[in-house]
């Protein structure tokens, strides 16, 4: 039973949490930059990328689960946390997010194939083609700039000491075709190139190790 | 040689052409045998690979117009120049793209980073 919020308008999720309405336009965010894919690459160092294969992986949270306290103390058990939604009565939140557990409110700035993304957990994201992940690959990104939760900011200088950010390779694909056109007029010469980019889709299971690193508490805007 | 009739050759081209200009505005999806169509879609094409690279270009002036218009407000005296120089002071990697998003969507982080970064 994977679990996530495929579409990039998940909003029928804020309708139950209150504390929801950054997230859910942080995931709209999250949605737009992950298929804006024009940052030129301005990294100073190269993006550095391990790949872990536990015996024990990292299951996304199934929705049949107890319910357990909402907003996680400890991070570190944050894929497990399940929250069942109360049932309510509300017309408008009709929609199947009955069993969907609270997702932890976090995000991080990652950066893979010299772009840099917003990441949550439990969204995928479309990157460059890892050369050497297969599908269902744990993956470990190691390069946190910033790591960002309801109450406090961690700004990497520039990365987040042993911040990691957990993902499981879910495909590796090809972009859509774009048709590469070129022309001089005049000159008879025409060129119709067809290309299609490879890339990886890697869903986002979580985001550890960022807490001892010092803090920033959010400024009330 | 044997006789070969050219069967349906010139009309798959032309239907792929015809779906191409399909949305196209007045003749210039409708003429194919005066060739608009086909200069249409050459236009078309080029442009689009010449857009290709100023994507890159407009966006980065529209992150940097989001990310002025934010820093502006935090204080006095305060632009983009400054914030710019401060974050490479500061050895921070996050891009224009990253800061402009975050802008948008959750202010209180910009405010942070930027009160961190002017320490």
């Amino acid at each position: 039973l994977l679990l996530s919020s495929d579409s990039p308008l998940s909003l029928e999720l804020s309708a139950k949490n209150n504390m929801a309405s950054p997230s859910a336009t942080l995931s709209l965010c999250s949605a737009f930059s992950a298929h804006c894919s024009v940052a030129p690459p301005r990294s100073l160092s190269k993006p550095s990328l391990s790949l872990a294969r536990p015996a024990i992986g990292f299951l996304s949270t199934s929705a049949a689960s107890t319910s357990r306290p909402a907003f996680p103390a400890a991070p570190k058990f944050a894929e497990s946390a399940v929250v069942a939604e109360p049932e309510t009565t509300d017309i408008e939140a009709v929609v199947v997010s009955e069993d969907k557990p609270k997702r932890e409110e976090i995000f991080a700035v990652v950066m893979v194939g010299g772009r840099q993304y917003i990441v949550f957990p439990g969204r995928y994201l479309y990157t460059q083609r890892l050369k050497d992940a297969n599908v269902d690959d744990q993956i470990v990104l190691n390069k946190v700039l910033l790591v960002g939760t309801k109450t406090h900011t961690y700004i990497g200088k520039p990365v987040v000491t042993n911040a990691t950010v957990h993902a499981v390779v879910e495909n590796q694909g090809l972009n859509d075709k774009v048709v590469v056109f070129k022309y001089k007029p005049k000159k008879k010469y025409r060129r119709n190139i067809g290309h299609r980019q490879p890339n990886t889709r890697i869903r986002i299971t979580g985001i550890t190790g960022y807490e001892e690193y010092p803090a920033s508490p959010n400024v009330a805007v | 040689m044997t006789r070969i009739k050219r069967g349906y050759i010139a009309r798959r081209r032309r239907t792929k052409l015809r779906l191409f200009a399909s949305s196209f505005q007045g003749a210039h999806s409708r003429l194919m045998r005066e060739r608009t169509m086909t200069q249409q879609r050459i236009r078309a094409l080029v442009s689009a690979r010449r857009d290709k690279k100023k994507r890159k270009r407009d966006f980065r002036r529209l992150w940097i117009t989001r990310i002025n218009a934010v820093i502006h407000e935090t204080e006095v005296f305060y632009s983009y120049n400054r914030f710019i120089h401060n974050l490479y002071k500061k050895q921070l990697l996050l891009n224009r793209k990253i800061l402009a998003q975050i802008a948008l969507l959750n202010r209180s982080c910009l405010y942070t980073i930027s009160n961190e970064i002017k320490k």
